[in-house]
């Protein structure tokens, strides 16, 4: 099963050739009481080591699938499922370095039974997460 | 004298459910309450929604036989502004609460809650409820489900949204539409935690109703007769079974009064620190069943174990 926390361990890591990294993934596990069509998605911010990296220059993988932010806000048939675990995957040259990074992660959910005014949500993680390889 | 009906609502293990509980862990808590129904989210609890696999209906229908537990009712939703541009139209509103039924129908359910989003503060509901409830009347009908859309803090009974509702019911006659009344409408005391979403910016905006918006029982007697189902939401119970919220001491008999004799199906909302939800049912339950069994002796009728 998942981690409690939002952020899990597993799944923290940089992507790309070694010696010529393109960027890093964080996997979240899915928070809300309920699937959410990712259409009502609005974005995942995250800070690593104080440093922000915005919904809108990340990509998403849900399954073997990826997304665009724009792609996201159009899928309102593909859900994120209570129990499952999504992944954002974050540009960033040469990577992040090994070791214990404190990450943040911020989700903007729309839930559209909340007023307006109220919308969107945004639902918050922090902790520790490490990665092994450079 | 009626007897209410005990069940518990799946949503209570948020959190727990997926990191430290199996669907079929849930099913033996809700089965150890001595509940007879269980309540689940659609969206929630099928891992594949809207559509299950063979593999799951089985073991779905296994579990409720091996757990003695009838389904009762199914939460679903109708995501009315579907993406930032768009709002749904009313017969793609249509078609999302006659998938739900059906599925409901599949699963062995009842009572379907479509949970409509809303347009203003007031949450008013979005103006395609209507419409889209109506034209599956006869769909909930074939099935033999009764549609209820619940009244929720911050709107109280007396209401223009609970209005609208009533008048729906009056206008058409229907049988399978009605109210499910969320007991989180009589918290009378404020809340410190709030289970599922709670935010910093919703606690600053807001949100005068997490005080409670302390609707008075007796408002019920309006109502009542629309009242199939209930929603027993609460968010703390001590370990005196003090409800620091919600006054079941007002509630139970008031409901006993109007011979209301359908479920109570647990809602917990409250610390979503592991495991604490299924102590907090195991209470809620000894604290009502502990109140209607007061009752009953008071008034003659049966001591309800």
């Amino acid at each position: 099963m998942l981690e409690r926390s939002h952020i899990q361990s597993t799944g923290f890591h940089n992507i790309g050739p070694v010696g010529a990294r393109t960027g890093f993934e964080v996997r979240i596990r899915q928070p809300n009481y309920r699937s959410s069509r990712l259409s009502l998605i609005e974005g995942v911010d995250l800070v690593i080591d104080g440093v922000e990296y915005p919904a809108e220059q990340s990509r998403i993988r849900v399954g073997e699938r990826e997304y665009s932010h724009a792609e996201m806000a159009e899928e309102t048939v593909v859900r994120l499922y209570v129990g499952t675990f999504f992944t954002v995957i974050v540009p960033k040259v040469g990577g992040l370095a090994p070791g214990v990074h404190h990450v943040a992660s911020s989700i903007r959910f729309r839930h559209p039974y909340f007023p307006p005014e109220f919308q969107p949500v945004f639902v918050r993680d922090a902790r520790h997460a490490t990665i092994i390889l450079p | 004298m009626s007897a209410f009906k005990y069940g518990v609502s799946l949503y209570s293990y948020t959190e727990d459910l997926g990191t430290v509980m199996s669907l079929e862990d849930a099913f033996d808590h809700v089965a150890g309450t001595g509940s007879t129904g269980i309540e689940i989210l659609g969206e929630t609890s099928i891992p594949t929604y809207p559509e299950p696999t063979s593999a799951w209906l089985d073991n779905w229908f296994a579990l409720l036989d091996r757990y003695q537990l009838e389904p009762t009712n199914m939460a679903a939703w109708v995501d009315t502004r579907i993406t930032i541009g768009r709002n749904m139209s009313a017969e793609e509103g249509a078609a999302q609460i006659a998938q739900d039924l059906r599925l409901a129908h599949r699963l062995g359910f009842k009572f379907l809650r479509p949970k409509f989003g809303v347009i203003d503060g007031d949450l008013t509901p979005d103006p395609i409820w209507q419409p889209a409830v109506e034209r599956n009347l006869d769909l909930a009908h074939q099935l033999g489900i009764v549609i209820l859309p619940e009244i929720h803090s911050p709107t109280p009974i007396r209401h223009p949204v609970t209005d609208a509702y009533i008048a729906f019911i009056e206008r058409t006659g229907t049988k399978n539409f009605g109210l499910m009344i969320d007991t989180g409408i009589f918290q009378d005391r404020p809340l410190n935690k709030w289970g599922g979403g709670e935010t910093d910016e919703i606690r600053k905006a807001a949100l005068s109703f997490l005080n409670g918006i302390k609707v008075p029982v007796e408002h019920l007697v309006d109502v009542i007769k629309y009242v199939p189902f209930i929603q027993a939401k609460f968010h703390h119970i001590d370990e005196t079974l003090h409800d620091h919220h919600i006054p079941w001491d007002r509630i139970v008999p008031m409901l006993k009064k109007l011979g209301y004799a359908g479920y109570l199906s647990s809602e917990y909302e409250g610390a979503r620190d592991p495991w604490v939800s299924i102590e907090q049912v195991r209470r809620q339950h000894a604290l009502i069943r502990k109140l209607e069994a007061e009752y009953d002796a008071a008034h003659g009728g049966n001591i309800h174990a």
